[in-house]
Formats: structure tokens, sequence, C-alpha cells
């Protein structure tokens, strides 16, 4: 993902993204463990943490079967400093997002189902399992935006956190983004 | 590559849930109306979440009630939920949000107790009050614990979100998921005790939801800085507070974006008549 910009990049990312996984698995810990219990599923504790675990791993193994193919892609870009970089950046931030959206969708479809068989009931499993999508989904995103840049916009610098991560969030800035075209 | 294996994923095994006894058959409809084992702390901690209605059973139908620990919990979760949102101010919130959460969670329960007595009485269920406040109770400590389950998720955001609006949309929106999970309690309690889910309940669970909406209000502010501790002179229903509050914040946050563009067309237009000078 972040071979683009080079190899420090590359180090940066390698590190960060498995602390993504984790901080979120961390954060959404005991919540998702709490609401397996009171939406009656029978999931534990622990057992909802390894079922989420596996499905992370599972996404893992995907987005690696797809690296190849990535990095195929990011030798044969023009490099960040070429100018039209800024096209190639949303080229490559897109492509990523679909392949990492992919992962996810085959990963948490398989869990889907894991959860459901193991759950008291069907319905028990289905519910757990999308509230622990949901709130996946929302921390996940955040933690994300704290821990940019992944891919590196062309003209900043690489870094391995940008300045003040825990500096406004994800949604702040969508927010922002959604006034800026509405109001202005 | 192949040593990549995902972490083994929890084998079913027979249930371990607490086993019915000849002391612990179902008394009601609901399956988890039975006698709590034990009453050890962690034990009440884990009937809350798993079977919260043998927490309900051992108020209607045991001497000893679990009252106190139950109490204990509440007090405990909805401070440090409070804490994590006085983060998002800190100063003076740090202590003021926790004293308010707790005030105003717990002023909510006692001014609709008489109300979910009668409510519940008026759709069929046959409670003494010792058995509402019970039932109360209840509600009040599920809905606490699974506050401090959301706790970590309020703190990621109150340490980087820089939007009050934002933060106070979570912090409510988290507080009805919540209380979804508690007021189940309280329409299953009811089947239980002989009651219906009908609309009585609903009518009190939507009153109870209206009061603990204008508590945010009337104890303001939770979030942001203040003078004063509270402000009980300026009355406002909590619907025109939020609507204010909401468009005062977008007017700055649109008035800042049209002063920064400002600036970059001003900057911009000066290095223009720089080159022309040139």
């Amino acid at each position: 993902m972040g071979m683009w910009q080079g190899w420090t990049m590359a180090t940066y990312v390698a590190i960060k993204f498995p602390l993504v996984i984790l901080a979120t698995l961390l954060v959404n810990g005991m919540i998702n463990g709490m609401l397996a219990m009171a939406l009656g599923s029978g999931i534990a504790f622990r057992q909802s943490f390894q079922f989420l675990l596996a499905g992370f791993a599972l996404m893992s193994i995907v987005l690696l079967s797809l690296s190849p193919v990535a990095l195929f892609f990011v030798f044969h870009a023009a490099e960040p400093t070429d100018p039209g970089a800024g096209q190639l950046h949303s080229i490559i931030l897109l492509s990523h997002t679909l392949m990492i959206a992919y992962a996810g969708i085959v990963s948490h479809s398989s869990l889907l189902g894991q959860v459901r068989d193991f759950a008291t009931s069907r319905l028990h499993g289905t519910r757990t399992f999308f509230a622990w999508l949901a709130g996946n989904l929302f921390v996940g995103a955040q933690i994300s935006w704290i821990m940019r840049p992944f891919f590196g916009t062309p003209g900043l610098e690489v870094q391995f956190l940008r300045d003040n991560p825990m500096n406004g969030s994800f949604y702040d800035t969508i927010w922002k983004s959604l006034m800026n075209i509405f109001i202005l | 590559m192949t040593d990549q294996q995902p972490p083994e994923l929890p084998q079913k095994q027979p249930s371990t849930a607490i086993p019915t006894s000849a002391q612990t058959k179902p008394a009601g409809p609901d399956p988890d109306y039975v006698s709590m084992e034990g009453s050890g702390f962690s034990q009440i901690l884990s009937h809350l979440l798993r079977k919260p209605m043998s927490i309900v059973y051992s108020f209607n139908h045991e001497g000893k009630s679990p009252a106190s620990a139950l109490l204990l919990i509440t007090l405990v979760c909805l401070a440090i939920f409070g804490f994590v949102i006085g983060i998002f101010s800190a100063g003076d919130q740090l202590w003021a949000a926790p004293l308010k959460v707790i005030g105003g969670v717990l002023f909510s329960a006692l001014i609709c107790l008489p109300s979910l007595y009668i409510f519940g009485s008026l759709g069929g269920m046959d409670a003494k009050i010792q058995q509402v406040i019970g039932l109360m109770l209840t509600f009040i400590t599920i809905t606490s614990l699974l506050l401090v389950g959301f706790a970590p998720v309020v703190w990621l955001f109150s340490t980087s979100s820089n939007s009050s609006v934002f933060f106070g949309f979570l912090a409510i929106t988290i507080w009805i998921v919540c209380l979804f999970f508690g007021l189940r309690v309280i329409m299953r309690a009811s089947q239980c005790m002989g009651g219906g889910q009908g609309g009585h309940l609903k009518l009190w669970i939507i009153v109870f939801i209206l009061v603990t909406l204008q508590m945010t209000t009337t104890l303001r502010p939770f979030i942001g800085k203040s003078d004063e501790f509270i402000n009980l002179e300026e009355k406002h229903f909590f619907l025109g507070y939020w609507f204010t509050s909401m468009s005062d914040a977008n007017q700055s946050e649109a008035d800042k974006l049209r002063s920064t563009e400002k600036i970059k067309v001003g900057t911009g237009a000066e290095a223009k008549k720089g080159k022309h000078k040139k």
C-alpha cells in the first residue's frame, strides 16, 4: 500500500495497518462482548474477540493474495513527484479501497455464517454480527483517520503520522467537506 | 505464507448456561425468569447481560435483593461514562460531567418511577412498588453497564473530535442504543409479571426517553465550557436548544470557512498584482 511513496512509507504502513485492526478490536472489544451477551447470542467475551480476529485474519489473507497485483501496478506507475501524480494518487486510493472493501466483504460474509451457526439462533447470530460490524466500521474509520497517511498525498512529506493526528475526526472532516460544498 | 493461518474459531460446546434445577423452574413465559445462581458481584454482572430476567426474578421472589450491588454498579458505570464525556472539554467538566450524568439518570428514574408503576398496572402488570423499584434499578444498571462498554469509543472521539455538535450527537446516539437494551428488559419483565407489551408501557418508554433528553438541556452544559455548573435560569425545550446550538456551531464553522476562502482569494490577488508590477 505504501510502496508507491517508497520503502520508508511501505515500512510505516506495514506497521500501521495491523495496528489499525488491533486498535479497532481493542476499542470495541468491551462493547462487542457486551452486545453479544445482551443480544442473547450465547457468545462470550473471549469468543467474540476470537470471532472478530478470525474475520480480520481471513481479510488479511485475501489482501495478501492481492498484494502482488497492487505491487505490479505501483511499480509501473509514475513517480509521486511526476506531473499528474495527483490523478494517480486518486486511482491508487480508489483501487486499494475497492480491494480492502472486497476483502472485507468476503471475510465478513464467511464470519456471518459461522456466527449464525454458533449462536443460540440464526436471528441472534445475525443481530450480533451486524451490531459488531456497525461498531467496527464506525470506530475503524476514525482509527484509520488518526493513523493516516497510508498512501501519501503527492507534495506532502512522508510521515509515520501526520502532525497532531488526534486533532479532528473522520466525521468532522466529512461534515466540513459537506459544509464546504453546500454553504460556500 | 502457508504459515499464516487464522486463529481458530471458538468451538460450540455444550451449553454451560445456568442449569435449571427444581428450584429454578421457569415461573413465567420467559425462560430466563428463573432464580439467580449465586449472588456474587461477578455473577450479578454476568446475569445483567446474559439473563437480566433472573435479576428481576430475585427482586420479585427472593428475600435477598441485589439492590445495593446494582446501585453500586450504576454509580460506578455512570461516573466512568460521565468522566469520558468530560474529557472532551477537560477542566471543570472532568468532575462536573460525571456528577451531572449520575444526577440526570437517577433523577429521571425517580420522576418516572410513579408513571412506570401506574402504566405497568394499567397494562396488567401485577407488581408491588418495591418490585417496580427493583425493575427500574435493573433497567438503569443494564443501561449504565452498556454505556461503560461504549466508553472506549467515546474516549477515542472525545480526544480527537473538535466538533461539539458531532460529539453531542454521538453521546445521545450511544445513550439511545443503550436505553434500547435496558427498555427491552422492562418489556420482558412486564410479560413475566402478568402484563403485556401494550400501549401503556410503550407510552411510558416514550415519556422516559423524552425526560432523559430534556435532562441533557436542563443540566447543560455536559459538553463545552461554562462559567456556571448548571444554568437553571434560561429555560429551553431540548429540541429548540439543540437546533440553536447546531445552527450557532454551523454558522461559526461557515464564517471560519468563508474567512479562510477570503484570505486565500486575497493572497492570490496580491500575488497576481505583485506579478503585474514586476
